[in-house]
């Protein structure tokens, strides 16, 4: 049996409609589904009114010790908590401590796997939290992490979906065919509940592997329900046309922009990729995995290093290759919490409160690390000695969506929740 | 005219009124929709659907005639062994029976490869499926991640001596053969504990997932008592040492006295202090009502509440029997007429191999279609095991439409359906998509491969 393409040839080039497909669509079925993103493009964000600004979310999951990410190097009992598995101080030479961090502002270092990302830093245009987190208490990687993929205050509290589904819903116009996607395996809780809105975890070979009348037979088995599976046949459908033309794997970066070869390299290669495409993209979602470091974390070598510096790399090659259009760019790196101060007898660390999120790109007053310093030694006099978190995470959030997103009331994303100042964001331009 | 589940199943949704007063709060800006096509109206294929991995063409009507409880306690009854080919097939692939340092010479790729294969076969040739069932849901209840440290070397032990020789059994006993097994403890770092600073992994993850919960009442105290209870609780390790054998260190363990969950352990118990938080644990009230929840949870979906509070007793009569717990699932009868119930990847793809009464050996081309649908077996990474949400499952459709459409073209090695046959037979496409989506199917010019195929691709498919 032949098969035929049914979205594109081997070179990306758009096959004429076959004749079955011009009599299905002349019977009406559902929208066209060929060419229809042009349609699209033109209509809702082609040139004359610009793409929208784009946010892209990265969760570390497992919780990223924060204390190792930004390193306190200047509170006196930083080295005394963490004999094997700090730091060492900016300068620091000495053979056998690991590569000294990077320093910020005289009391906070940069872990120096992050280096590809101190440019972003020293240039004003990222910003550093330390100590932040949400007022959970349970230490579990699953509350934790629905806590804020909710918006919520802590696990036990807050609304059920996710705080960009919330923002998705309240700003929902009906005019883009895509304005959320998660690179993942399962999709996020903080998109739960929005529509618009495709989980995928590549779109490397991204195509429906039939002729074109299976494609419009889909189609019209999708074209009505409710349901969620229903629900996301039909994006799953709308995306396939919009990327008829596209060939996401032969895309070059721009800008000599060198992605790691890792899966939140790739997926943030793809961000840029969909981002270019015209279909109204406003809210990426990553998630880095294996951050939960109880054992062998490492000092500057070692598998923690390793997550750091894919991070800094991916991040910085998103941030080139986006090139002009980084203007219209932000990026945040956030993590469920931070990890215990003392080490353990591992050489890791176990789960803790107060952790550290990166806030990069457009409209970011950066070159600063925000937030009040608690101390380690006041800090670890509360069981079981975690970083106390004294700036709350949706404080920072509520300015992102505020300063860069649509007009929304935070409060709305945020429910309960008053945003206090944090100072990282400029004002709406 | 009656009026069929389905249909009834609609008004209800329609009206607001299913499952008023028991449902969990549906996420924000979802109402509870439920596919407008349904598949396996009839009871016994709802029976298979739910209690196995759904019918093969034939098998439903076999059930009606045995009728559901005796089907059902035939499952329970199933003997040790597989029927003979089967068997045979299995006992071919060497992680069946060697152990963790006998394996150790073998590429971890191929003992991965290994490991799945024999899920996959068990899972579409087994006749034992509330086994299979189970199984899957003791795997991932005791989640262990093959790709971490090695894992793939202990995994095949570990569901030896955890959920296949407790499947149906006591759960303070399956509860203890996790706590020995050395796939567990060292994916959650317990070698890595000792009691000049004791790692908290296992110990937190066994009372929020094994056991308690999170609501169960534990603190963060309970945590690092429980800790320190299970220093020195490691696996073997050394030249010539049966490298993946449980192995009690008194070297690393810390002897003085602890106190969890409010009871006192006293110093010097030695490798007593981990089973007596095991013996805590395991008739803690509030492990019965988390492990019933939990398989509510896994066998009927949104439907599960009906069922928590008759199976959570029967943990409690029973002392945590799992055949009690399951039987006392079966007895509410919601998997006769609760909510659809979405098929996550796994479900989904032994489904469609045996609705097509085809056969598999488990082999790569079909493990990786799984991890393209994103649940390869044994490859999940947090401790918490695959998730049972539909929310966590919708970005899979195209690749189930693309295995759907390989599969009965024949392009999965290993794997066979063959379509021409069951046509020949008189079925058709209504069973797997519904009445309106077959006619639509069968209105168009595609070949018979993909008119089964796109049966498979139906919304109705991907539920039961």
């Amino acid at each position: 049996m032949k098969r035929e393409a049914w979205f594109c040839d081997g070179n990306g080039k758009l096959e004429a409609p076959g004749r079955r497909a011009v009599v299905l669509a002349a019977a009406g079925a559902a929208v066209g589904w060929l060419g229809a993103r042009s349609a699209w493009a033109q209509a809702a964000f082609g040139e004359s009114k610009g793409d929208p600004p784009l946010l892209v979310v990265v969760f570390l999951r497992g919780g990223a010790d924060g204390l190792n990410v930004v390193v306190p190097y200047a509170d006196e009992d930083y080295y005394r908590f963490r004999p094997s598995l700090g730091i060492a101080r900016p300068g620091d030479r000495r053979v056998g401590v690991g590569q000294p961090a990077l320093d910020l502002d005289g009391f906070f270092g940069l872990n120096p796997a992050l280096a590809p990302l101190l440019p972003e830093y020293k240039e004003g245009r990222m910003a550093v939290v330390q100590a932040v987190g949400s007022r959970d208490t349970t230490r579990s990687h699953f509350e934790a992490m629905s806590a804020m993929e909710r918006g919520a205050r802590d696990s036990s509290s807050g609304d059920q979906g996710g705080w960009l589904a919330r923002y998705l819903n309240a700003t929902e116009d009906g005019s883009a065919p895509l304005r959320a996607v998660s690179f993942s395996s399962v999709a996020p809780e903080s998109l739960g509940g929005a529509t618009h809105a495709l989980t995928v975890e590549s779109l490397d070979r991204y195509s429906l592997d039939a002729g074109s009348e299976v494609g419009g037979l889909l189609e019209r088995m999708y074209a009505q329900g409710d349901d969620l599976m229903t629900r996301a046949g039909r994006e799953t459908l709308s995306l396939l046309k919009a990327l008829a033309k596209a060939d996401p794997q032969g895309a070059r970066p721009e800008g000599g922009a060198s992605y790691p070869d890792s899966p939140l390299g790739r997926a943030f290669r793809q961000v840029a990729f969909v981002a270019r495409q015209g279909l109204g993209l406003e809210v990426a979602c990553l998630e880095s995995m294996g951050w939960d470091s109880h054992v062998a974390q490492g000092r500057t070598e070692g598998w923690l290093t390793e997550l750091l510096a894919d991070l800094g790399g991916s991040v910085a090659a998103f941030l080139t290759d986006m090139g002009r259009e980084a203007a219209r760019t932000t990026v945040v790196v956030m993590s469920e919490f931070g990890r215990r101060i003392e080490e353990n007898a591992g050489f890791g660390t176990d789960h803790g409160s107060g952790g550290a999120m990166l806030v990069l790109g457009a409209g970011v007053t950066g070159g600063r690390v925000y937030g009040r310093w608690p101390g380690l030694a006041a800090s670890f006099k509360r069981e079981p000695g975690d970083l106390l978190v004294t700036t709350d995470y949706r404080d920072v959030l509520s300015e992102v969506v505020a300063s860069r997103l649509r007009p929304v009331e935070t409060g709305r994303v945020f429910p309960g929740h008053l945003a206090a100042p944090v100072g990282l964001m400029a004002g709406r331009s | 005219m009656t009026v069929s589940r389905r249909e009834a199943l609609g008004a209800l949704a329609a009206a607001g009124l299913l499952g008023a007063g028991c449902r969990a709060p549906l996420p924000f800006g979802r109402e509870a929709a439920f596919p407008a096509e349904r598949v396996g109206d009839d009871e016994f294929e709802r029976l298979l659907a739910c209690f196995g991995y759904g019918a093969r063409p034939g098998e439903a009507a076999q059930a009606r005639e045995l009728g559901a409880e005796a089907w059902f306690e035939g499952q329970l009854a199933a003997p040790d062994d597989e029927p003979l080919p089967l068997l045979a097939r299995l006992l071919r692939l060497d992680v069946m029976h060697l152990s963790p340092w006998e394996l150790r010479d073998w590429p971890e790729a191929a003992v991965l490869a290994q490991l799945q294969q024999a899920t996959l076969l068990r899972a579409v040739e087994s006749p034992w499926q509330l086994r299979e069932r189970t199984v899957e849901f003791w795997n991932d209840h005791f989640n262990v991640y093959a790709r971490k440290g090695l894992g793939a070397y202990r995994k095949p032990l570990d569901e030896r001596l955890v959920a296949r020789s407790h499947t149906f059994g006591h759960f303070p006993a399956l509860l203890r053969a996790s706590a020995r097994s050395a796939a567990m403890l060292v994916y959650l770092d317990q070698q890595a504990s000792q009691a000049r600073h004791p790692n908290e992994n296992y110990a937190r993850e066994l009372l929020e997932l094994h056991t308690l919960g999170v609501d169960g009442g534990y603190t963060q105290r309970d945590v690092m008592e429980v800790a320190r209870c299970f220093t020195g609780w490691t696996e073997e390790r050394g030249f010539l040492k049966a490298k993946g054998a449980f192995k009690f260190d008194p070297a690393l363990h810390d002897d003085g006295e602890k106190v969890v969950l409010g009871e006192r352990i006293p110093a010097g118990g030695g490798v007593k202090d981990g089973e007596r938080v095991l013996d805590i644990v395991s008739r803690h009230p509030a492990t019965a009502r988390h492990v019933s929840g939990k398989l509510c949870g896994f066998f009927l979906g949104d439907s599960a509440p009906r069922a928590t509070a008759a199976v959570e007793m029967a943990f409690l009569d029973t002392g945590g029997s799992v055949k009690a717990m399951l039987q006392a699932l079966f007895a509410t009868g919601a998997w006769r007429d609760g909510a659809p119930v979405a098929k996550r990847p796994f479900d989904y793809a032994v489904s469609a191999v045996r609705a097509l009464d085809g056969h598999t050996d488990g082999g790569r081309p079909l493990q990786d279609h799984l991890a393209a649908m994103g649940q390869a077996p044994h490859q999940w990474p947090m401790p918490d095991g695959y998730p049972i949400e539909t929310e966590a499952w919708t970005g899979t459709l195209l690749a189930r439409w693309n295995f759907a459409l390989d599969l009965t073209r024949g392009g999965i090695g290993g794997t066979q359906v063959e379509v021409d046959r069951l046509e020949r037979r008189g079925l058709t496409t209504e069973g797997l998509a519904g009445p309106t989506h077959s006619r639509l199917i069968e209105s168009g010019t595609t070949s018979a491969e993909e008119r089964w195929a796109l049966a498979l691709a139906s919304p109705a498919f991907q539920w039961r």
